[in-house]
C-alpha cells in the first residue's frame, strides 16, 4: 500500500508540474501581466470623447506598443484616461496624444507623438497636447451636409445654365484644355530654353557679383560716373567741349596756337581734371552713395535672393505641368 | 444494570405506512450471545441498525452502557459506536483494499499504533479466524465464507464491548455455516464480549445462543434460553420451528 | 399497506418537487463536504489516490480530445475566415475557443464520462454492499472518507487537465493551420498573443475548478444515495453522468456570464 501511494503521489506531482509549466509558458508568451513583465509608470490625459477606448487598449509610439490604458473615468464631463507606460519608454513633456484606429472598422488605439522637449514626463504626469478623435458620426454628418449642399448647388447650376451656356462652357473648357495642352507642349518644347535662361541669369548674377567687387575696389568707369548727376553733366559738357576742340583742331585751326590763344579754356580743363581726381579719391574712401553701396553686403545678398526667385519661378512652371493635366482630366468629366 | 449491555424500550419505526417495529422491549445481557430470530423482512435488520444508530427510530429509547442513544448527536453517537464491532450480511469489506488493509483499517483510523504493532495485531486476528497467508488477497478473490471471517476479524480488531452480527450464516452452505457459527462461539468464549446476532436460521442459532428472542409482527413475542423457546406454546414460534422440520428426518433436534 | 391511489410519477409537479429536493440534498452534501474538508484529520493519501484516478488516468483521453478539437476548430474557422482573407485569425480563434470554452467544458465532460461514472458506480456499490454503513459503524464519517477526496481531487485536477487540453488544442490548431493549410506562421502566433489575455486562461481554469466540484459532487451524491442493488447502481451511474453533464453546461453559461 505504501509503495502504491508513493507512486500515485509522484504521478500526480509530475502532472501538476506539467500543468504549471504550461501555464507559465503560456503566461510568458502572452507576456502581458506575467511575473516577468517590467514595471511601468502612469500618465494621464483628458479627452472630450473617449468613445471606442477600453481598458487595456494599447498605447503606441510609432506603431510600437509602449503601454496600455489602465483606467477610464469621468473627470467632470470629460474622460480622464490613465495610461500605464513601460518603464523603459521616456516621453517628452510636449508630446501629443491622439486616438487612432486601424482602418474604419479596426480597433481604436492611442498614439503618442513624442515632442522635442528635454523634460520627461514622470509618474502621474499629464499629457497636455490632446488631439480628439474624428468622431465618425460627426464626420459622416458633416460629409452628409456637404454632399447635400453640393447637390443643391448643382441643382441651382442646372437651373441657371441653359443649353446655350452649356455649349459655351463646354467650348471654353475645350479651349482651356487646348490652351493647357499648348502650354504643356510649350513648356515641354522650351524646357531646354527655360533652363538655359535660368543658367544665363545665374551667369549674369555671377558677373554682377564680380562687377560689384570691382566697384568695391574702385575699378571701372561706373563708379566714376554715378556719384552725382552734375558731375556727369559736367563731364559730358567737358567731353563735348573737348570734342568741339578736337573738331576745331581737326578743322586745322592749329592746336598749339589755339591753346595758347585761349587761356581760359586751358584753365577750365585743368580744373575739371582736378575734380575728377577728387571724385576718385572719394570713392576710394567709401564716401558717397556708390561707395556705400559697394561696401554694403546686403546688396549682394539681395541680388542673390533675386536670382533664386527667378530660379524658383522657373521650377514653378515645371510643377504646374501635372496640375494642368489634372485640370484637363477634370475638364473631361465636367 | 451491569449485566445489561443494551436495553431497548418501546422502540417504534415505520417506513411510510408500514410499521416495521411496533414497540420493541428487550434487554441484551452483557457477555452473552443473544440471538434475535424472525422472518426475512420482519424488521430484524432495522432493529440492529437502530441499535448502531444507522437509522433513527420514530419513538422509544435505546440505552447502551447507561446512555440513551436515540437523541445523541452524530459526534456523541460516534463515541458510542467505538464500543461496537459489526459483521455485515455480506461482510462489507472494502473492495479497494486487500485483506490486511481491511482488517488494519480501524486500527489505522482509530489508534496511534505503529505500523509494526498494526502488522502483528492484524496477523494475530487473521490467525484467530483461520486466514493466515491470505493477507495479500483482495476481497473479490475470496469466497463468501472467507469474507465473513475477514469481516469478523475486522469487527474484533479494536476489542469492542459489543459485536453485532447481521445474518452471519445467510448465503452460505451448511458446512461453512457451521464453521462460522463455531468461530463465533469460539471467539465469544475466548473474549467474553456481548454478541447480538440476528438471523432466521433458527437451528443454527440454537447451537450458539445463550438467549433467544423471537421477533414477530414488529414485537418481541418471546424471550428466553433456546431450551425455553423449543418448548414454547406460542403459535408463531411453533410455526417457525415446524418450518425447519423436514418430513422423514429427525434433524434439528439438538 | 400501500396507498390505494396510484401515484403518477411523471406528473410535472412531482418531478419538480423531486428535483428541488435533490438540489437541496446536493447542497447539504456540499456543505458537509466543505466542513469535512477543513476538519482534521486530513486524508491526504486518499486525496492523492483520487487525484491519480481523476487526473493522471484521464490525461490521455483529455489530450486526445483537446488535440482533435483544436485541429477541427482550425479547419472549420479556416474555411470561414478565408472568405474574407482573415486566415491569420485562425490561431486566435482556436486559442480563445480552447481557453475560454472548449478546454474547460470538454475536459469536464470527458472526466464526467470517465471518472464521474466510476465514482457513482463505486459509491453505489459501496452503498448496496453496506460498505458505507460499515464506515459509519466504525465511527468514521463516510463523506470525509469517500466524498471529500473525490471532490478535492477533482477541484485540483480539472484545472490541470484543462490547461493541458488548452495547450494541446492550440498545438493541434497550429499543426492544421500552419503545417497543413499553410497559414503564415508569424501571423498565427502573433494574433494569438495579441488577442489572448491571461484572464481568458485564468477564467477558463476557474471554470474548470467549478466543473470539477460539480461533477464530483453530483456523481458522489448519486452513488452515495443509491438503492436497489445492482440495478440501482446502474441507474445511479447513468443519472450521475446525465445530471453532471447537464449541470456543467448550465453552470458554464452562468459562470461565463459572470466572468467575461
Amino acid at each position: 500500500m505504501n509503495n502504491r501511494m508513493v507512486s500515485s503521489e509522484l504521478k500526480v506531482g509530475i502532472m501538476i508540474l506539467i500543468g504549471i509549466l504550461i501555464l507559465f509558458y503560456m503566461s510568458f508568451r502572452i507576456g502581458k501581466y506575467g511575473v516577468f513583465s517590467e514595471h511601468g509608470y502612469e500618465l494621464t490625459a483628458v479627452f472630450i470623447n473617449a468613445g471606442g477606448l477600453d481598458v487595456k487598449t494599447p498605447v503606441k509610439i510609432a506603431g510600437v506598443e509602449a503601454g496600455k490604458i489602465k483606467k477610464i473615468s469621468l473627470d467632470g464631463f470629460k474622460a480622464l484616461i490613465t495610461l500605464t507606460i513601460r518603464g523603459s519608454v521616456r516621453i517628452p513633456v510636449d508630446s501629443r496624444i491622439s486616438i487612432r484606429s486601424q482602418g474604419i472598422l479596426g480597433d481604436k488605439f492611442l498614439e503618442i507623438t513624442p515632442g522635442n522637449d528635454q523634460k520627461i514626463l514622470a509618474q502621474g504626469g499629464k499629457i497636455q497636447d490632446v488631439v480628439e478623435a474624428p468622431d465618425f458620426d460627426q464626420l459622416f454628418a458633416s460629409v452628409n451636409g456637404a454632399a447635400k449642399n453640393f447637390g443643391e448647388t448643382m441643382g441651382e447650376l442646372k437651373g441657371i445654365i441653359s443649353e446655350k451656356e452649356k455649349a459655351n462652357i463646354r467650348k471654353s473648357i475645350e479651349n482651356f484644355q487646348e490652351a493647357s495642352g499648348d502650354f504643356k507642349n510649350l513648356i515641354k518644347e522650351n524646357k531646354g530654353n527655360i533652363s538655359r535662361v535660368v543658367s544665363n541669369v545665374d551667369e549674369t548674377m555671377s558677373g554682377l557679383k564680380l562687377m560689384v567687387k570691382d566697384v568695391e575696389s574702385g575699378k571701372g568707369t561706373l563708379g566714376l560716373l554715378v556719384k552725382d548727376e552734375t558731375l556727369y553733366n559736367d563731364a559730358r559738357e567737358a567731353v563735348n567741349v573737348l570734342k568741339t576742340i578736337s573738331a576745331e583742331i581737326d578743322q586745322g585751326k592749329g592746336t598749339l596756337g589755339k591753346l595758347v590763344k585761349d587761356e581760359a579754356l586751358y584753365d577750365e580743363t585743368k580744373a575739371t581734371i582736378a575734380n575728377i581726381k577728387d571724385l576718385t579719391d572719394g570713392i576710394k574712401k567709401g564716401e558717397g552713395t556708390l561707395g556705400r553701396l559697394a561696401k554694403d553686403d546686403s546688396l549682394f545678398i539681395e541680388t542673390e535672393k533675386a536670382a533664386k526667385k527667378v530660379q524658383k519661378a522657373a521650377e514653378g512652371i515645371q510643377e504646374m505641368t501635372p496640375v494642368t493635366i489634372l485640370g484637363t482630366i477634370f475638364g473631361m468629366f465636367f | 444494570m451491569e449485566d445489561v449491555a443494551i436495553r431497548i424500550v418501546d422502540l417504534q419505526k415505520s417506513f411510510g405506512e408500514q410499521r416495521v417495529l411496533d414497540g420493541i422491549n428487550l434487554e441484551v445481557e452483557a457477555g452473552k450471545i443473544t440471538v434475535i430470530i424472525g422472518k426475512s423482512g420482519g424488521g430484524k435488520s432495522v432493529l440492529l441498525k437502530n441499535v448502531i444508530g444507522l437509522i433513527k427510530p420514530d419513538s422509544g429509547e435505546i440505552w447502551i452502557d447507561g446512555v440513551e442513544t436515540t437523541s445523541l448527536s452524530e459526534r456523541d453517537m460516534n463515541n458510542i459506536r467505538m464500543k461496537f464491532g459489526m459483521l455485515f450480511q455480506e461482510a462489507a469489506l472494502f473492495d479497494s483494499m486487500d485483506l490486511f488493509d481491511n482488517v488494519a483499517f480501524p486500527l489505522r483510523e482509530h489508534t496511534k499504533m505503529s505500523e509494526n504493532e498494526i502488522t502483528s495485531t492484524v496477523e494475530e486476528r487473521l490467525k484467530q479466524v483461520g486466514l493466515t497467508g491470505f493477507s495479500e488477497k483482495m476481497p473479490s478473490e475470496l469466497s463468501g465464507g472467507m469474507r465473513k471471517r475477514v469481516g469478523l476479524a475486522r469487527a474484533l480488531v479494536l476489542d469492542p464491548e459489543i459485536i453485532l452480527f447481521d445474518e452471519p450464516t445467510s448465503a452460505l452452505d451448511p458446512i461453512i455455516s457451521l464453521t462460522i457459527l463455531d468461530l463465533i462461539k469460539q471467539t465469544q468464549t475466548y473474549f467474553k464480549k456481548t454478541y447480538l446476532v440476528i438471523s432466521h436460521d433458527i437451528l443454527g442459532m440454537f447451537r450458539i445462543a445463550d438467549k433467544v428472542a423471537m421477533l414477530y409482527n414488529g414485537k418481541i413475542i418471546e424471550y428466553g434460553t433456546p431450551h425455553d423457546i423449543k418448548r414454547s406454546t406460542n403459535e408463531a414460534t411453533k410455526e417457525f420451528l415446524n418450518a425447519t422440520k423436514i418430513p422423514g428426518f429427525t434433524g434439528g433436534d439438538l | 399497506m400501500y396507498s390505494k391511489k396510484p401515484i403518477n410519477y411523471y406528473s410535472p409537479f412531482l418531478q419538480i418537487t423531486k428535483a428541488l429536493k435533490e438540489l437541496g440534498s446536493i447542497g447539504a452534501m456540499f456543505l458537509e463536504t466543505v466542513y469535512q474538508t477543513f476538519r482534521k484529520p486530513f486524508k491526504l493519501n486518499y486525496i492523492f489516490k483520487q487525484m491519480e484516478f481523476i487526473g493522471v488516468n484521464s490525461s490521455v483521453i483529455v489530450i486526445i480530445t483537446g488535440v482533435f478539437t483544436g485541429m477541427v476548430l482550425a479547419l472549420q474557422s479556416y474555411h470561414g475566415f478565408r472568405k474574407f482573407g482573415g486566415e491569420g485569425l485562425v490561431g486566435a480563434t482556436v486559442a480563445l475557443s480552447m481557453t475560454r470554452e472548449l478546454g474547460p467544458v470538454l475536459t469536464a465532460l470527458m472526466v464526467t464520462g470517465r471518472a464521474g461514472s466510476a465514482m457513482a458506480a463505486e459509491l453505489g456499490t459501496m452503498r448496496v454492499t453496506e460498505q458505507i454503513d460499515a464506515l459509519t459503524v466504525m465511527a468514521l464519517n463516510p463523506v470525509k472518507y469517500l466524498v471529500v477526496p473525490r471532490v478535492v481531487a477533482a477541484f485540483f485536477m480539472l484545472p490541470v487537465l484543462t490547461i493541458i487540453s488548452d495547450f494541446v488544442g492550440i498545438i493541434g490548431g497550429y499543426i492544421v493551420g500552419v503545417k497543413l493549410l499553410g497559414i503564415n506562421e508569424g501571423a498565427f502566433i502573433t494574433k494569438i498573443i495579441k488577442h489572448l489575455d491571461l484572464d481568458d486562461i485564468y477564467n477558463g481554469l476557474i471554470k474548470a475548478a467549478c466543473f470539477g466540484i460539480i461533477l464530483s459532487l453530483v456523481s458522489c451524491y448519486k452513488g452515495f444515495y443509491t438503492s436497489g442493488g445492482a440495478e440501482g447502481v446502474g441507474r445511479s451511474t447513468t443519472e450521475a453522468v446525465v445530471v453532471s453533464s447537464v449541470s456543467i453546461l448550465i453552470s458554464d453559461y452562468v459562470l461565463t456570464s459572470l466572468m467575461f
